[in-house]
């Protein structure tokens, strides 16, 4: 956030308010609607009740990403929806997280070598969070990834550099 | 694509009729635009990253045009590139939903290359795999319908079944969703002790949730509101378009590759009647409207289960992959093979020069070939009834776009 | 129908542009070089005949190939000038499939459309034609369906060399 950047010292007042933001932060994460291929379906069983993502405050999928936190970019990125991504990413009001999810987000995947369409990892394209290994990652793989997220969400603070900035 | 250059309302009054309550009821004449809406890339439902511009006038829709390669992911230039074995991996991931049928489909194109036996024992287990997958795939077709038309608790119950045939198929080969599992010359591992026992157990408690599916969702007055009438395809429509699968049977369309050109097992099971192939008949409306290809998706789920029994009866101990080397050199030559993936025929041709390496690995989408269809479809309905449509084609992003 | 039977009959109906049929022969066991032919037979056709082929296969009582299930192409190598188009057809009616092969020259690779006859052909052509740089003449809408628009070569080609970068996003 940054708002008080280099203002004040490190206090008591603040980082009781930074506790009680990330707090408020983490606990609610609301992806959006990303899916592009395979892990897309992981991303969906990990909604539902058997892995059940709402009890990590992230079970509203919006669909506009006017009104999302986090895009889990699940599946493989081309050239043609590189740009797209782009655009999505930048519609996304701060503080906003990524996450790429899968060997494909991450780097291309098993199509590393020989796709000339595939982009080597979404993270050409927007800035990534969390990594998330796996073809496609098991629905507890993707809980493990965001709770990696909340971790970095709690360290971010009022006054220091913010966590990602528009 | 807009049809007027500049805006000219005309304004035309006519002799109102008199209503009951004593006002005059007028029609004016107002030209509008049509406006062009993007079904981006980006939606909660389509089903995966296609885009549809939508041209429409108010809600009616006056053109739609599907725009693909969202996904396109260089599968047939990879199939050029690596060998024979390694070139399976790929395979899973077209069709993400039925994973095991487009393995299969692959090795059978291969094999029949190669002009190998395959055992009995694996092909007993290909099947079971093969139909447990497709019941899978119709799981998710039939949950992401009702999501799309706004019933949520089905897509809910759905994929608790679908949790539980992906614990079956992690038991057997290691995997949730891309197996890799029916490789070239049979399976590359034997079940488990006690999961054929499993899969029975699956099959009783899905023949009473089948049950539920049939009156939630397909009986509800809405959702036959929703979709009886709409997308009709008929015969001739069917027939210029390609298409192949569920959007054949839901015009009443007597076609299914695995009683008319059959493989593996299946003329042996067509032949003890253990299963039959359900036939749409316009029971809620038209036929060949929507409602009736969702319905054909619900009844062949429970024929998958009689296929699953079947084999189930008749499995018995043995080899499960032929003898082949580790290396494989396919013979020179080119071969076609067309099975009943879930969506449709889903093809393969495979092209040797007796290397290493194939010529040419084509494949045909099922999927690709029923997009087609929405340019004719999609006129003249209204919006809501659109999405409707682009769901009952069923078509997974991955196979369009390979 | 056996192939042979549906050979016979594409010969007696006179079907336009047939120039012969290929079928699976067992290695020659005098030729060391000679490995055979294996898998599917096919019959060979003009390709500036293809389109009035598939209406006179599918009109035809006896024949009835009223579904076109694929039209794709191959390169078989970098030293071969020919593109392979490859259709495969279906009957719904008899029950039997048909796999019919055509040479395009590499050097003009030019050949008319099947949209008219088969409407599915439409899509696959477009397809075809921006993987291997066909042109497929009178079709209504010959734009790029996979690749994006402003995509530079033929991809599926032997010979096709791999972009750099595209749109400021590095391909390495």
């Amino acid at each position: 956030m940054g708002l008080l950047e280099k203002q004040f010292e490190e206090n008591v007042l603040t980082t009781k308010v930074d506790w009680l933001l990330n707090w408020c932060r983490l606990s609610s994460i609301w992806p959006m609607t990303f899916g592009l291929a395979c892990c897309a379906i992981e991303m969906m069983a990990v909604g539902c009740a058997h892995h059940d993502i709402d009890r990590f405050g992230a079970g509203a999928f919006r669909a506009s990403p006017r009104q999302a936190d986090l895009m889990i970019v699940a599946g493989t990125v081309n050239f043609k929806m590189a740009e797209r991504i782009k655009r999505l990413y930048d519609q996304m009001p701060s503080p906003k997280y990524a996450i790429a999810m899968g060997a494909c987000a991450t780097g291309g995947g098993p199509y590393y070598k020989y796709g000339y369409t595939v982009v080597k990892g979404v993270d050409r394209v927007i800035p990534v969070d969390v990594y998330i290994a796996g073809c496609p990652p098991r629905p507890e793989a993707l809980l493990e990834g965001l709770m990696k997220l909340q971790e970095k969400i709690q360290a971010s603070s009022v006054i220091r550099k913010p966590l990602r900035t528009a | 694509m807009s049809t007027t250059d500049t805006y000219e309302p005309s304004i035309a009054q006519s002799k109102g009729e008199l209503l009951d309550s004593g006002e005059r009821e007028y029609m004016l004449d107002v030209r509008t635009q049509d406006m062009e809406v993007n079904m981006g890339p980006q939606h909660p439902a389509t089903h995966g990253v296609m885009r549809v511009l939508i041209r429409c006038d108010g809600e009616l829709v006056t053109g739609a045009q599907p725009h693909l390669g969202y996904l396109h992911r260089c599968a047939e230039k990879i199939g050029e590139n690596v060998e024979w074995l390694q070139y399976l991996p790929y395979t899973d991931r077209y069709d993400y939903l039925a994973a095991m049928n487009n393995n299969l489909g692959y090795s059978m194109a291969v094999e029949a290359l190669m002009g190998i036996e395959i055992p009995r024992r694996a092909m007993m287990l290909r099947t079971i795999c093969a139909e447990l997958n497709r019941i899978g795939s119709h799981l998710i077709a039939i949950g992401t319908y009702g999501l799309d038309i706004g019933a949520i608790t089905p897509f809910l119950y759905m994929f608790r079944e679908r949790e539980w045939m992906m614990a079956l198929f992690e038991k057997i080969c290691g995997a949730r969703l891309t197996y890799s599992y029916i490789r070239i010359g049979g399976v590359f591992n034997d079940a488990p002790p006690g999961w054929l026992s499993e899969v029975e157990a699956f099959c009783d408690t899905f023949e009473v949730k089948w049950k539920e599916y049939y009156d939630l969702l397909m009986q509800n007055h809405i959702f036959v509101q929703r979709t009886a009438n709409i997308g009709v395809i008929s015969r001739e429509m069917a027939l210029d378009f390609g298409l192949t699968g569920p959007m054949l049977r839901g015009s009443n369309i007597d076609w299914d590759l695995r009683r008319d050109t059959p493989y593996e097992l299946y003329d042996e099971i067509w032949k003890d009647k253990a299963f039959e192939i359900p036939l749409a008949s316009g029971e809620k409306g038209t036929l060949g409207d929507t409602w009736d290809r969702a319905w054909v998706r619900v009844m062949e789920m429970m024929e998958s289960i009689k296929i699953v029994r079947w084999c189930l009866d008749k499995v018995e101990p043995g080899p499960i992959i032929a003898e082949i080397p580790k290396t494989l050199r396919i013979p020179p030559g080119e071969a076609y093979v067309g099975i009943e993936n879930p969506r449709g025929e889903l093809g393969h041709y495979v092209v040797s020069d007796g290397g290493k390496i194939a010529v040419r690995c084509r494949v045909r989408g099922p999927s690709f070939a029923n997009l087609a269809v929405l340019e004719e479809l999609m006129p003249g309905t209204l919006l809501a009834d659109a999405i409707a449509i682009i769901g009952s084609t069923d078509i997974v992003v991955g196979e369009t776009d390979r | 129908m056996d192939f042979q039977v549906i050979y016979d009959r594409i010969r007696s109906i006179k079907a336009p542009g047939v120039i012969g049929c290929d079928e699976p022969r067992e290695p020659n066991p005098e030729d060391k070089k000679d490995k055979g032919r294996f898998g599917d037979s096919f019959v060979l056709v003009e390709p500036e005949r293809l389109p009035e082929f598939l209406e006179c296969v599918r009109d035809d009582a006896l024949l009835k190939f009223e579904l076109m299930a694929d039209l794709s192409a191959t390169d078989p190598s970098k030293d071969d000038e020919n593109l392979w188009i490859n259709v495969q057809l279906l009957s719904l009616t008899h029950k039997h499939r048909l796999a019919v092969k055509c040479f395009l020259p590499k050097a003009n690779p030019v050949m008319p459309t099947s949209a008219p006859v088969h409407r599915g052909a439409q899509w696959a052509e477009r397809e075809c034609g921006e993987m291997y740089g066909i042109t497929f003449e009178g079709h209504p809408d010959p734009r790029n369906i996979l690749l994006p628009e402003d995509w530079i070569g033929a991809p599926m080609r032997k010979d096709y060399e791999y972009p750099e970068e595209y749109h400021g996003i590095s391909c390495k």
